[in-house]
């Protein structure tokens, strides 16, 4: 057994690293949010001009990342739970050897592929052209906002998957058998047994994706040339073509703003729970 | 570490430092600009500069395109101002940001140190967006935006602006640029629209001096603007603007000129694709050459910079392989160059085209204005 102090010692390293190389550019990013340095001042400047620029985009943001965050939820439950619940066991080795792919792929990889996939003439319109299913006038692009949601959808389901697969294996199978033993059907016992169980897990799955995704610059950028766009382009476009620290800051202010909300969603909700238990 | 390991290791030290010394010097060659003039560099001047040059070798760098590009070079200099010596020798980059590393004092002046100092005439050495950079400068070529159709697809042509908005709205989604974010020639396109019909004489805001006053029409140009948006197709930059032309997805769209031509000289554009300058025309700038002002090689950087502002650099390089207008006088470059060469130029757009509605981008501070107004009346 080691003492707290030994322990402390130990860790040093890690926390120094954390606290020089993370919190002090964050605080120093937030902080000087609020810096206006053309007039040599503090104040909330930067934030009016944020808004007054970007508005659509903020908004923008935050309908793409929570409607790609609602649709992993959909499919990470629905392979999750087949993959607990299915029957045909080929399906199932299928479907486990095949969904974690993503995984693997960097954002910047996986905006490429969607690109020549999801293009008016790209590989999905061909596809369907070839079997008959659209006249090739009827194509239509998907490099706008379905391409960006498309994309984070694809990329980041694996990743709570196979956080929601993992907790659903480790659950008790005898709730299960026993709901089936009575006549439920799969679905029912997905939703009514298995979520609620998981639900923790769920979450944390998810919030980790929001925050993934509200930083990614490489989809947006390579996907969707429309406006509105979000806020990561807006921030590279505002240091890139402007030098200009402040507005980028204060979006970025802004993100963390967004991705800190549903933080405290969580943790209200962890509070809750763990107040009810004790 | 043993003794013999130790001496191995140093031996091996002695050697790289005296190769390194015998290797003589690199030339630092800093560009912001497209892929094309990255390339141009790398495969043309920087082969050619270290062949008359024995011992030098020349080392290119890219930035990107746009602002942004020329941006991160005045970013690289500003960061570098209170060292002896700057890394870099030679820079290129557009008229925005050089304009403001003269106003900063981040460049020397030069070009009546070099011979080819002489061969250059046009106020686009003298002046960029209002400010004056007399000396500082040497054009490297001068490009112009256009706005390129493909003539299966688009049956008559239109001659103006006005044409185009009309033909865009009869045609939703056929027409496509790039905004303001992805590359200038949507910015070319935005500045054509205020020249077109921001109420106010274009010459003003290509000229000066700057009043405000003069952008009172601008508010319902862009609101114009807005709604044309909504029958385009954003495209995702210069090159992604002729890539959709080249499959299809879009009819007719602006472009660089000198894109234009290269991409549809190596095959990679469809060669019935033309171009055409519709009144009242769109704007053009040149890539500047320039010498940062702490640069450890300062002599070279001049000698670069004079061979690639020669009339055989000029008529080989930047006309014949890469299709720019010649940024010396067009003059000096006859002796050097055959008539089919020089024609290609000019197939689709003449030359009484590009005396007619070649123009430049506005004032400085107009411009800023503009991009501006385009993120918070069009964009947002």
């Amino acid at each position: 057994m080691i003492s707290s102090k030994a322990s402390l010692l130990l860790i040093a390293p890690a926390l120094a690293l954390m606290a020089g190389l993370f919190m002090m550019p964050l605080g120093y990013s937030l902080l000087w949010a609020f810096r206006e340095e053309e007039a040599q001042t503090w104040g909330i400047g930067n934030f009016l001009k944020a808004w007054e620029y970007y508005s659509a985009d903020i908004l923008f943001s935050l309908v793409i990342v929570t409607l790609a965050t609602a649709l992993i939820a959909g499919f990470s439950l629905a392979i999750a739970g087949y993959l607990t619940l299915g029957r045909s066991g080929w399906a199932v080795t299928l479907l486990r050897w095949l969904y974690r792919w993503p995984l693997f792929i960097p954002f910047v990889v996986a905006a490429q592929v969607m690109r020549t996939f999801l293009a008016k003439n790209g590989m999905m319109n061909n596809a369907l052209v070839e079997l008959g299913l659209l006249a090739p006038l009827q194509t239509a692009s998907y490099l706008d906002w379905r391409g960006i949601v498309i994309t984070f959808v694809w990329k980041q389901t694996p990743f709570v998957t196979l956080l929601v697969a993992g907790a659903m294996a480790a659950m008790d199978r005898a709730m299960i058998e026993a709901a089936q033993n009575m006549g439920a059907k799969r679905g029912r016992i997905l939703l009514g047994i298995i979520v609620p169980q998981i639900s923790r897990t769920l979450m944390v799955g998810l919030i980790l994706s929001y925050v993934t995704m509200m930083s990614v610059l490489s989809v947006p950028m390579m996907i969707n040339a429309q406006q509105p766009t979000m806020l990561t382009v807006d921030m590279a476009w505002r240091i890139n073509a402007y030098g200009d620290y402040g507005v980028a800051n204060a979006l970025g202010f802004i993100a963390y703003l967004m991705t800190a909300g549903v933080a405290w969603i969580y943790l209200r909700g962890e509070l809750q729970t763990r107040g009810g238990a004790a | 570490m043993s003794s013999r390991i130790a001496k191995l290791f140093a031996s091996a030290a002695v050697a790289l430092v005296t190769a390194n010394a015998a290797q003589a010097e690199t030339l630092v060659v800093v560009t912001g600009g497209s892929e094309n003039m990255v390339d141009y560099v790398t495969d043309y001047l920087g082969p050619l500069f270290e062949e008359q040059n024995p011992g030098w070798t020349v080392k290119s760098l890219g930035t990107g395109p746009g602002d942004a590009g020329s941006q991160a070079v005045l970013e690289k200099l500003t960061a570098q101002k209170d060292q002896p010596t700057w890394d870099t020798d030679v820079i290129v980059t557009n008229q925005l940001k050089t304009a403001e590393m003269v106003t900063e004092g981040l460049l020397q002046k030069y070009r009546d140190q070099i011979e080819t100092g002489a061969l250059v005439t046009s106020d686009a050495a003298k002046m960029a967006l209002g400010t004056d950079v007399d000396g500082y400068v040497m054009p490297m070529f001068m490009s112009q935006t256009a706005i390129a159709y493909n003539p299966d697809l688009v049956q008559d042509v239109p001659t103006s602006l006005e044409g185009i908005k009309t033909w865009s709205e009869a045609n939703p989604g056929a027409f496509g640029y790039n905004g303001i974010k992805n590359g200038m020639s949507g910015v070319a396109f935005a500045t054509a629209w205020i020249y077109a019909f921001g109420g106010s004489d274009p010459k003003t805001l290509m000229e000066g001096p700057y009043d405000a006053g003069a952008e009172a029409g601008w508010a319902e140009a862009l609101a114009d603007l807005k709604t044309f948006n909504q029958s385009v197709t954003f495209t995702p930059g210069n090159a992604g603007t002729l890539d959709m032309l080249n499959r299809g997805e879009i009819a007719m769209g602006p472009v660089w000129v000198d894109m234009f031509y290269s991409w549809q000289a190596d095959g990679r554009l469809n060669p019935n694709l033309k171009i055409t300058l519709p009144e009242p025309g769109m704007p053009g700038q040149p890539y500047y050459y320039a010498i940062p002002a702490k640069t450890a090689h300062a002599e070279a950087a001049r000698k670069f910079i004079a061979l690639a502002t020669s009339p055989e650099v000029q008529a080989e390089g930047i006309v014949k392989k890469f299709n720019w207008y010649p940024g010396i006088d067009a003059q000096h470059l006859e002796a050097s160059m055959d008539e089919a060469s020089w024609d290609k130029l000019f197939t689709d757009v003449t030359p009484a085209d590009l005396s007619e509605k070649a123009k430049p981008f506005p004032l400085g501070p107009f411009f800023t204005d503009l991009m501006d107004q385009y993120e918070t009346e069009v964009s947002n």
